[in-house]
């Protein structure tokens, strides 16, 4: 925030003092609800818990992110231990009795272990980089979370500004600007208090269905 | 799938851009071209060939709805099918894309299968593949 306050210091001893707070109290109170700062702020306070929610999602998200990524790796690298032990076993076998691995299936049996196994690395690759969506979602209630932090900001210092005591001198940004609006909510994060949203692939694709499209 | 059709991914996030492009690549589609923003994609559109788009809906300067109405406005363009993947799950985002000409809606996070089989199912539609 650049906003900078150099407020008169205020006299203690002067007998009126307690009669000025009483004038400002008024003052805020009536500037709050002109000027609606009450609803707005009420709004932003309402909001909170919501932000709580979405900090839960990511901390959720990106939790489940990395355990995906561990098992799947894990899991690849298992494989990858497998393929090397069979391979070396293949290669010894070759040395010793070339033709009693062809005659014997050994090779067929190996080169078709090869193909299952590399099939399911591939696919333990692809999860890992599935996962990495997490990036996305969560960046856009991030997004959501910081601009509320933004509005709350330019609420406050609109407030500080009209509530001022007399003889302060504020300097601020002319204009504060306010977040961009968006009218797209992101994510859904919670399931179950989805109201007017899809949470899976089949409630869009029976949606879809049920428009005729 | 396997085909030399070429696609336009459109998303604000690269690693978004990246995953999807992997993943047309995975299910044979390996001529694609990247956007990040509504404004970037339809002057590519204009300016190259492709036969699909898959994008985003949450961007900036110019978001996945507002490109699908240019799309859909532009007589050169209006044929191609625009496959939107996005986290955007309120039903009347949905709705409106669909409307709007949408060939098709995934919400995120989605699976590679789910990918596949709405392109497949597009493709036929539209006649670019059997």
């Amino acid at each position: 925030m650049n906003t900078a306050l150099a407020l008169d210091a205020l006299d203690a001893s002067n007998p009126a003092i307690h009669l000025k707070i009483g004038v400002l109290t008024r003052q805020l109170h009536d500037s709050l609800q002109q000027l609606g700062f009450t609803e707005k702020l009420q709004g932003s306070a309402q909001e909170l818990p919501d932000v709580k929610s979405r900090l839960s999602y990511i901390s959720r998200l990106t939790g489940e992110a990395a355990e995906k990524v561990l098992t799947r790796v894990d899991q690849a690298k298992a494989e990858h231990e497998q393929i090397n032990a069979q391979t070396r076993h293949v290669c010894t076998l070759l040395a010793n009795d070339p033709a009693g691995m062809l005659a014997n299936g050994h090779l067929t049996h190996y080169l078709d272990d090869m193909a299952k196994s590399s099939q399911l690395v591939d696919q333990h690759l692809t999860d890992i980089m599935m996962a990495q969506d997490f990036h996305d979602l969560t960046g856009q209630v991030i997004k959501k979370v910081v601009s509320l932090a933004a509005t709350i900001e330019v609420q406050l210092v609109e407030l500080l500004i009209q509530t001022a005591p007399v003889g302060a001198t504020i300097k601020s940004d002319p204009e504060p600007k306010a977040p961009s609006e968006l009218n797209l909510v992101g994510p859904v994060i919670d399931k179950e208090n989805a109201q007017g949203a899809v949470t899976n692939q089949s409630e869009v694709d029976d949606l879809l269905a049920s428009l005729g499209f | 799938m396997s085909s030399q059709l070429r696609f336009l991914v459109v998303d604000d996030l690269s690693t978004m851009r990246r995953i999807i492009r992997n993943l047309l690549k995975e299910i044979g589609f390996t001529e694609a071209d990247e956007a990040e923003d509504g404004v970037v994609a339809l002057q590519k559109l204009r300016n190259s060939t492709f036969d699909f788009v898959v994008s985003d809906i949450n961007m900036p300067n110019m978001n996945g709805f507002e490109l699908l109405g240019e799309i859909k406005k532009d007589a050169k363009l209006k044929h191609l099918p625009v496959l939107m993947v996005t986290a955007e799950a309120r039903k009347e985002d949905i709705v409106l894309a669909a409307q709007q000409g949408a060939a098709g809606y995934i919400v995120k996070p989605f699976t590679k299968a789910t990918l596949e089989d709405k392109l497949a199912l597009i493709l036929k539609k539209a006649g670019l593949q059997s």
